[in-house]
């Protein structure tokens, strides 16, 4: 009954309308365009033919009735409670043609002969206009080209049409010919086929030892060891450290060598996939990021997140540096493999709760860092002083479909895209009042990355106190999540009421053509206090749970994993992830 | 009195039968008038939201489109099916800070 579009589906319509259409010319409800006032803050659509009227049921009068649809055909207005009577279905009944009328307070199409509501693309897109034209400007960071919102006349089906490249089978070239002689090791050596096959853990599973205190490196890199692109890309040779060195003018090793991060991670990908099982000692990476962090350089332990993010830039500072001119927009992934895999883009919109006005910025971003739910169930109302920036949380405690007071990651994600407003000392500038103003701001995602990581603040820092703690509260989290509640189109959509959106082929074709679905690879968890606690890290290959303790690798069951405090969760999307089958030998 | 449909609506028609105007009319067009409405509109929606009301009722509608398909439900079903729980349960603070403010409205616009 609903066809899709750009991967939304889209009502068809009822009978009624269809005639309605047909017999009304090519804008049927252009008559109800001038009608749509649009009240800020909030933004709601209502339908008045003169900005003071009450609108009131024709036949009894009264205006106070809590549905009233005003008929498209002849404008007049009439209630519809069809428990008690229906003034509005009587008048559909008794005139034909006159089946179609509007909400007069929600501007929604209805249908009085189906008792139930209608969608048409030009009404919503002038309902959406209506509502977004005089409340909101876009501007964006980073350099990239300013954001519009072209609604009316748009063509959702038009998306751009990618050049197509014609399919050649790959031949090594001479420079490859010679160093996969020297270099490679078979994967699947025919005498060897039996004892490769009967060794249980999967390819890539090595131990790492612990350097001293390095627990936090050995974490973050047996998750990215593991991340399908990552591995993908270093595994198919896409970054070859000899050639890179070479370029570089690093000759024989010197102590001169060019810093590349993307280098020793190459070795490092070489290193634990080459089927040797002992634990190998990331020695010449630890140095080289030393070098590249120097405030970290230590033999402290550092935090896990930290090092993951420094890690990112460094390799991709390292490409930026190679490339003469960096054309590519932030957040688009085309610098280096790292924001290739990691980089997503968020939207922010904040919103002058004084005259309506919204502006909309899009940063890129590499993770999503998530604060813990505040005090739930048992523990009371102690840290109201986090009401400032959730005023929520009061209503958190009394919430009906919160479990007995479990965080799930779920919930950190609908908080952290939930509408906030800011307190009375945070006002934001806004640009039609010229002074700050008490502001709504709401957080979604414009852009999913190829692998989405999410972060768990769990160390306080405090300033003002100078203390830190860390939070040891559990956090559920699913092993399938599906990110398209959080999208900034679903957002958007739960902003305007139910709309036919007609500028979706407007958002960024990349949302549209990889699903919103991922799964689980990778869990980094801290046990421990602050200053004194141990990374451990759990992966998922073959659909079996494997804990990578430093140098110690062992299969544990999907349950240890579910109870384990997560500090990081790597997910990829769902369809670059292979549930491999349990035979691995058979090929 | 029965009003006949077909005819279109006669403002007069009122003062032809001596009906005066209900109360609740005259309370209501001047709350819209003021722009009260609007703002008691909000306030009500909040609270709903604040409570948890609004989850549960889409929650009841989600389940009653469940059950009955999705292509099986119009939004006359769901008002029916939702009106006398969501009447019901809307908690009482809810009910008292409204009431309170219509009741300072209308000591304001007395006149």
């Amino acid at each position: 009954m609903s066809s899709k579009i750009n991967g939304h589906v889209s009502p068809q319509p009822c009978p009624h309308l269809l005639v309605f259409r047909s017999r009304n010319g090519p804008k049927p409800f252009r008559a109800l365009q001038d009608c749509i006032r649009v009240k800020p803050p909030g933004g709601r659509a209502a339908i008045r033919r003169e900005p003071t009227e009450v609108p009131r049921c024709g036949t009894c009068e009264e205006s106070s009735r809590s549905r009233l649809y005003a008929c498209v055909a002849c404008a007049a207005v009439f209630c519809h409670a069809p428990l008690l009577h229906s003034h509005a279905s009587d008048h559909s009944l008794s005139i034909p043609g006159h089946e179609i009328a509007v909400d007069v307070d929600r501007a929604e199409l209805f249908c009085c002969a189906c008792g139930d509501q209608v969608y048409d693309r030009d009404f919503d897109a002038a309902v959406v206009l209506a509502q977004t034209v005089n409340a909101t400007a876009t501007t964006s960071t980073s350099g990239s080209t300013a954001m519009q919102c072209s609604v009316a006349g748009s063509q959702p089906e038009n998306l751009r049409k990618r050049r197509r490249v014609d399919y050649r089978p790959w031949e090594p070239d001479s420079g490859e010919h010679i160093s996969r002689g020297n270099q490679s090791i078979p994967l699947l050596d025919a005498a060897n086929a039996s004892l490769v096959s009967s060794t249980q853990q999967p390819w890539g599973l090595r131990g790492l030892n612990n350097l001293g205190n390095t627990c936090f490196m050995n974490s973050i890199l047996q998750a990215l060891l593991h991340t399908p692109p990552l591995r993908n890309y270093f595994l198919g040779d896409r970054h070859n450290r000899y050639y890179c060195q070479q370029k570089n003018g690093a000759i024989n090793g010197t102590k001169n060598s060019r810093l590349c991060l993307a280098c020793d991670m190459d070795a490092l990908f070489s290193a634990v996939f080459s089927g040797d099982r002992t634990p190998y000692s990331p020695a010449k990476f630890l140095y080289s990021w030393w070098q590249h962090a120097a405030n970290l350089a230590s033999y402290e332990q550092q935090d896990a997140h930290e090092f993951f993010i420094s890690m990112l830039e460094g390799i991709h500072e390292k490409v930026e540096k190679d490339k003469r001119k960096s054309q590519s927009p932030a957040g688009s992934g085309d610098c280096c493999i790292a924001h290739r895999v990691f980089s997503g883009i968020l939207r922010s919109d904040v919103m002058c709760m004084v005259c309506g006005f919204t502006s909309t910025t899009y940063d890129p971003c590499v993770d999503i860092s998530l604060d813990l739910e505040p005090n739930q169930g048992g523990s009371g109302k102690s840290s109201s002083a986090k009401s400032l920036n959730s005023f929520n949380v009061e209503a958190d405690c009394m919430r009906p479909n919160q479990n007995c007071g479990i965080s799930t990651l779920k919930g950190c994600l609908e908080r952290f895209t939930r509408a906030e407003k800011l307190g009375s000392d945070q006002k934001l500038f806004c640009q039609k009042c010229q002074v700050r103003q008490e502001s709504l701001k709401q957080m979604s995602i414009r852009k999913l990355p190829l692998v989405s990581c999410f972060h768990v603040k769990r160390f306080e820092h405090s300033s003002i106190r100078k203390m830190s703690r860390k939070v040891d509260r559990y956090l559920q989290f699913p092993f399938s999540l599906d990110m398209a509640p959080y999208l900034s189109s679903s957002i958007l959509r739960s902003r305007f009421g139910n709309r036919i959106f007609p500028f979706d082929g407007d958002e960024q074709d990349a949302s549209n053509d990889l699903s919103t679905e991922f799964e689980l690879f990778a869990v980094v968890t801290h046990s421990g206090r602050l200053d004194a606690g141990h990374y451990v890290t759990y992966l998922r290959l073959s659909n079996q749970w494997y804990k990578c303790d430093d140098a110690w690798i062992t299969q544990v069951n999907e349950s240890i994993v579910r109870a384990a405090q997560g500090y990081m969760m790597f997910y990829v999307q769902k369809v670059l992830y292979y549930k491999e089958s349990e035979n691995q030998g058979t090929s | 009195m029965k009003h006949s449909v077909n005819r279109p609506p006669t403002p007069d028609a009122a003062e032809d039968q001596g009906k005066e105007p209900p109360l609740q009319e005259i309370i209501n067009v001047k709350l819209i008038e003021s722009g009260e409405k609007e703002r008691l509109m909000e306030l009500l929606r909040e609270r709903l939201i604040d409570c948890g009301w609004k989850d549960e009722m889409k929650a009841l509608c989600r389940a009653h489109v469940k059950k009955k398909g999705r292509n099986n439900v119009t939004v006359d079903d769901l008002v029916h099916l939702i009106t006398p729980k969501g009447r019901a349960s809307v908690p009482d603070s809810v009910k008292a800070e409204l009431l309170q403010r219509i009741r300072t409205f209308l000591m304001s616009a007395a006149l």
